[in-house]
């Protein structure tokens, strides 16, 4: 690799700068492009010829107070192996993220200061802060990014990053076979991968071009845990070392998580104003926590059901903030087990889907229609392909070449909660019947669920917002990753993928994408449901508030107003 | 008596040995993977594997029988694979906590519907009867879950007078008992009324109360002196009945009002498959249904002069 | 083979006649008659649910109607339609049907594993009685909805699970009941009688004693359907229940439970629904004790 000044601008800012000047590229484009290539917010703002964003400093802010925030406590004792956003909100008070995406949907640095990326995408110096302190008195750095970073990428931890970062893992041939005689195959950190340039460099040499690697740093199990966090016994909970501006001071999973301020050292990113965060179970039972906000007993929520929206609205000293989002659902189905295994069934399902209608009766029509290629329109590198249409002589005629002429009896597994998971499902049940096909719906608890939720050969996944497209496609398409839960496996697909990654000119990158999606579509190994947007419930005295597109809690803001 | 009580505990005992074997055989059926719920379902197959052996689930389903069984008579109930913590932390706050809500809800419940069975029974076919008697039975007729919608509808998000869910995160507060004891107590005092009035209708008619009567004796004096202590002999029983009734009458209560409590507890400990919780929650109820029975029958044997003289 | 050969006609006659003539006893009952109507009226609902239910019941119309409105292309809804555009009162119709068929059928299960048990222990006794009574008191001891719910969860939410659930749970309490009554009727001269002439022990028991117990029975059972009802309620609201998208009176109003502050209507009618066929149940429980007390 040619020199490389860490603090230099990446060569292709400049014209990704001209293009924006001569309109060939959206102001939106620049942004999410240029703050991955390590170009700081508030620049690339400037640049966009926009105002600064970020946490404007409230004349009128208050410090002082709890928040209570209702929300399921689940265990949380490591970061690593984190399943579930809830699980990411109680921990990021403690333990940081080096990089998160904030209310614009932009990447902005939390504990990595800046970053930078070689021309070829391949090199990524990051460059981390060196005012952050460890509650037990270590001081942040580089060993402790290294220790995370190689423990997500050791199979034994199980962590999905390994996934997330799959640019830094090799495969090989343990030499063992499984009890069908296939090689049993392990996934390990490829050598060099990891390199330690100084107590606050850390350089990551790729295998192959990856620009979402900044917001992937981003994602709730990325947070950053101490390097003595094993030999502490790895356990966030019952040894809550972070270098975030809270600390726990109670914790019950089904019931509650007390987070306060920390005394020990002053946190790197100045003052909070909350001394003290709540989060409150309120079990399973959606009602609840709005029968919690509107009789004051808690000041925000997680996430508020579509359906509670009307009620909230109603209520004077509540407000209600949405977001639209890349979140989704998809009726996916297992192409290696049959029936799923025929194409023209998958295919003749899509067929009978009307999007639009969709997602009026699923979602009142909040969010968008869903393509089933699971990128979203507000992913920077959206293709627009042509709309997908209901067409039932179409289904028909597929169903019959698939072998299906008389009809097929289906059957989806879906979690019971939230209520617009099994409302999906109901509406594809509606829709596909026209075609012949008699689709059952099994409701199944949560606990339940999540034990067959990849196993199952058709069921219904919500998907979680990520920053780009080909973050989700790699996450849950790419053959053999941790969370493909289609059992999904075309090497043009992953080739056309790894392509992706390292396109730089966001109008070039729509044009592969574009490729990605024909392909995914055309296989229709999922019946995408809908975009949604995502709702957030707060009490009028809590300021600073929004409603993330991951749902994240990001309260280093937050004040309360009396 | 003494030999009445040990032939109950042994019973008792009996019965637990039975459910426990009975429940491990359910839930062996189903093995839904711990180590997956434990670790996470991300973990590989590898870790699931060793946590698996480490914690003795590759033994034979007898072995695991009785080490568990050795562990609960000595007092250990094993850990939660739910809350993640030894079952006894969990299990007995919340049976404590809906210790709590089922006084507040007898307090409430029993001296309203005794008093009420009695006015009913007492003149049997009068019009207080008849309205006492509509009222009991369209309460029965509404189930929890429905009278529960309404009832927050009306005080919680209309008249904003009490607080919608009683997690009871800052410690104890009454006012949070109020609404899941209100929903316990409409729908079950109407049965207790009834078996109250049926008691004392049946009493009143008895030979030696219409003799009373017919002496010329004040009827208020009739009523209060000899009428009552008998006519409350079968409702003391269907009383200690409910209170196993209610561990598992609180489940939907504690459910919708987020109430910490035995019943929520079960509920998710069955959701989750939670094996150990399973067991001890189970053992628990078992433990209160026949305590609760032989309360109740060494009760109606010293309440009943004619069973105890005989 | 002709139907007539089998039983006859006056068999036929005889039995009518005794319906007839309880139906009529049930008359001099107000409450009994109130309760009877109540059941009548949701059975008829029920069978004719095809002819008036003006919708399919999984049909997705129009979302968050109020009732008595007509929809955009001119449909009435005389009870609104929930919030996922599916109309009220179709599915209340149809919900008829299904707890109707479902509850019904699994009491009528727990009742006859429970004669059976019942009339086993109180005729036979010995060890007989022994077993079952200790395999009752076992399954007794421990709380119903738990049951039900261990045994749901296990082996997955439907309709078949759910009768399981309940027969299993109801049935010791049911055995509980037909062994007192038979203990009470096996000294009977009857009994006796059909002893001498060398009948068999069941044909005693089914033949002879089982007839006898009716009247208590009969009041039993309409109280149980009104608790089954309750039951398979309490699992649709906890999402244990029947799966969708069958209509389920206690399912719907789960689901519209998290509406039910902005749009009331789309929970109370479901509410209405259920509670009147349980009170039906009730109603006609106490009517019926009501007139074998008289007897």
């Amino acid at each position: 690799m040619s020199k490389k000044s860490k603090d230099k601008m990446h060569p292709y800012i400049p014209e990704l700068v001209n293009k924006l000047r001569k309109g060939e590229v959206t102001r939106r484009d620049f942004l999410n492009t240029a703050t991955l290539l390590g170009v700081s917010a508030g620049a690339a703002y400037a640049m966009a010829g926009l105002p600064a964003p970020g946490r404007k400093a409230h004349a009128a802010a208050k410090k002082g107070g709890n928040l209570r925030v209702s929300m399921n406590v689940k265990a949380t004792d490591d970061p690593a192996t984190f399943d579930w956003s809830e699980k990411g909100n109680v921990a990021r008070h403690m333990t940081e993220s080096l990089v998160r995406i904030g209310d614009d949907g932009v990447a902005q640095p939390v504990l990595a200061e800046s970053w930078s990326a070689s021309e070829d995408l391949k090199t990524w110096t990051f460059n981390l802060r060196k005012n952050a302190t460890w509650s037990n008195g270590d001081a942040f750095g580089a060993d402790d990014v290294i220790f995370n970073f190689r423990r997500w990428l050791d199979p034994k931890t199980g962590s999905s990053n390994q996934g997330r970062f799959s640019s830094m893992t090799t495969t090989s041939d343990t030499g063992n076979k499984d009890e069908n005689g296939n090689a049993i195959m392990s996934t390990t950190e490829a050598g060099g991968a990891l390199e330690k340039i100084d107590d606050h460099t850390v350089r990551f040499n790729l295998n192959n071009a990856d620009l979402a690697l900044p917001e992937s740093m981003a994602d709730y199990p990325a947070l950053i845990v101490n390097r003595r966090f094993e030999d502490d016994g790895g356990d966030l909970i019952k040894n809550p070392v972070g270098t975030g501006p809270y600390t726990l001071k109670e914790f019950a999973i089904g019931e509650k998580a007390t987070l306060v301020r920390r005394t020990d050292a002053p946190w790197w990113g100045g003052e909070t104003y909350l001394d003290k965060i709540s989060y409150i179970d309120h079990g399973d039972d959606p009602a609840a926590q709005v029968a919690a906000l509107a009789s004051d007993q808690v000041d925000t929520n997680y996430q508020t059901s579509i359906e509670q929206v009307g009620t909230i609205k109603n209520i004077a000293d509540l407000e209600i903030y949405e977001r639209v989002t890349a979140q989704t659902g998809v009726a996916r189905m297992h192409v290696t087990a049959a029936p799923y295994d025929n194409k023209k069934l998958r295919q003749a399902i899509q067929a009978c889907v009307d999007h639009d209608k969709m997602l009026k009766f699923v979602y009142r029509g909040r969010g968008g229609p869903a393509e089933d290629h699971h990128v979203a329109p507000v992913h920077p590198e959206y293709a627009e392909l042509p709309k997908l249409k209901q067409d039932y002589d179409k289904a028909k005629k597929l169903l019959a070449e698939a072998g299906y002429a008389d009809g097929i009896e289906l059957r989806i597994d879906c979690v019971a909660n939230p209520p617009w998971e099994q409302n999906a499902c109901l509406a594809l049940s509606e829709m596909v019947k026209p075609a012949g096909i008699d689709l059952k719906i099994n409701i199944m608890p949560g606990g339940t669920y999540w034990d067959v939720w990849a196993s199952t050969p058709f069921g219904f996944t919500a998907w979680t917002h990520r920053a780009l497209g080909v973050q989700v496609l790699n996450l849950a398409y790419r053959s053999g990753v941790a969370w493909n839960e289609t059992n999904y496996s075309n090497p043009e697909f992953d080739k056309t993928l790894d392509q992706a990654g390292g396109i730089l000119d966001p109008n070039e990158r729509r044009k592969v994408t574009r490729k990605l999606e024909e392909i995914l579509q055309d296989d229709a190994i999922i019946s995408q449901s809908l975009w949604r947007s995502v709702f957030v419930t707060a009490n009028k005295r809590v300021k600073g508030l929004y409603a993330q597109v991951a749902l994240e809690h990001h309260y280093n803001g937050v004040w309360l107003d009396g | 008596m003494l030999i009445f009580v040990g032939k109950r505990i042994g019973f008792m005992i009996l019965t637990m040995v039975v459910v426990s074997i009975l429940l491990f055989l359910l839930l062996e059926l189903t093995p839904g993977n711990v180590a997956t719920k434990v670790l996470g379902p991300y973990s590989s197959e590898e870790q699931r594997n060793l946590w698996l052996e480490a914690h003795g689930y590759f033994e034979p389903f007898y072995i695991r029988y009785f080490d568990w069984l050795g562990n609960f008579a000595s007092g250990n109930f094993g850990d939660s694979v739910r809350f993640k913590v030894p079952v006894s932390e969990v299990l007995w706050p919340r049976l404590a906590n809906t210790a709590i809500l089922g006084i507040a809800t007898f307090a409430v419940m029993i001296p309203l519907s005794l008093i009420l069975g009695v006015l009913a029974g007492m003149r049997e076919g009068s019009k207080t009867d008849r309205s006492i008697s509509i009222v009991s039975i369209v309460t029965t007729s509404i189930p929890e879950f429905a009278s529960a919608v309404f009832i927050t509808a009306i005080l919680v998000f209309w008249l904003k007078l009490l607080p919608g869910t009683s997690t009871m995160t800052y410690g104890f507060d009454i006012v949070q008992l109020i609404l899941p004891a209100m929903v316990l107590i409409i729908y079950d005092f109407g049965y207790v009324t009834r078996m109250t009035r049926a008691s004392m209708a049946e009493v009143m008619t008895t030979q030696y109360i219409r003799t009373a009567v017919l002496k010329g004796l004040p009827y208020r004096r009739v009523v209060m002196r000899h009428a009552l202590r008998n006519a409350l002999i079968a409702p003391f029983t269907v009383i200690m009945l409910q209170i196993n009734w209610l561990l598992s009458g609180v489940i939907v209560v504690e459910f919708f009002f987020a109430y910490k409590g035995f019943g929520a507890l079960l509920l998710e400990a069955s959701l989750n498959k939670d094996i150990y919780l399973i067991e001890a929650c189970a053992m628990v109820a078992v433990l209160v249904a026949v305590a609760t029975q032989t309360i109740a029958d060494i009760g109606y044997t010293y309440l009943n002069p004619r069973i105890r003289f005989s | 083979m002709t139907d007539r050969g089998i039983i006859p006609a006056s068999g036929y006659g005889a039995a009518l006649l005794r319906a007839l003539k309880s139906f009529g006893l049930l008359r001099e009952s107000r409450v009994g008659m109130i309760g009877a109507g109540l059941v009548l009226f949701w059975i008829i609902v029920a069978i004719f649910a095809p002819l008036i239910a003006p919708y399919h019941p999984t049909e997705q119309i129009e979302y968050d109607l109020l009732p008595g409105t007509t929809g955009p292309n001119g449909n009435f809804f005389l009870l609104g339609t929930d919030q996922r555009g599916l109309d009220i009162l179709s599915r209340i119709i149809w919900g008829s049907r299904t707890v109707l068929i479902w509850a019904p059928l699994a009491t009528l299960t727990a009742y006859v594993v429970g004669i059976v048990m019942g009339l086993a222990a109180g005729y036979l006794r010995g060890w007989v009685d022994d077993v079952l009574s200790r395999i009752s008191d076992i399954i007794l001891s421990f709380p119903v909805l738990v049951l039900y719910i261990l045994i749901i969860t296990t082996f997955g939410a439907s309709k078949i699970n759910i009768v399981i659930a309940i027969t299993f749970a109801s049935s010791p309490g049911i055995m509980r009941i037909v062994r007192g009554l038979v203990l009470d009727l096996r000294n009977r001269d009857y009994v006796a009688a059909a002893q001498t002439r060398g009948e068999s022990a069941w044909h005693i028991m089914l033949v002879e004693i089982l007839p006898n117990a009716r009247g208590p029975l009969i009041v039993d059972a309409c109280l149980r359907l009104g608790y089954v009802i309750i039951t398979i309620g309490v699992l649709g609201f906890l999402g244990l229940g029947i799966p969708p998208p069958d209509p389920d009176w206690g399912g719907m109003i789960n689901q519209s439970r998290q509406v039910a502050m902005e749009f009331p209507h789309m929970t109370l009618f479901p509410c209405i629904a259920i509670s009147s066929l349980i009170l039906g149940f009730n109603l006609l429980a106490d009517g019926l004790r009501e007139i074998s007390l008289r007897d």
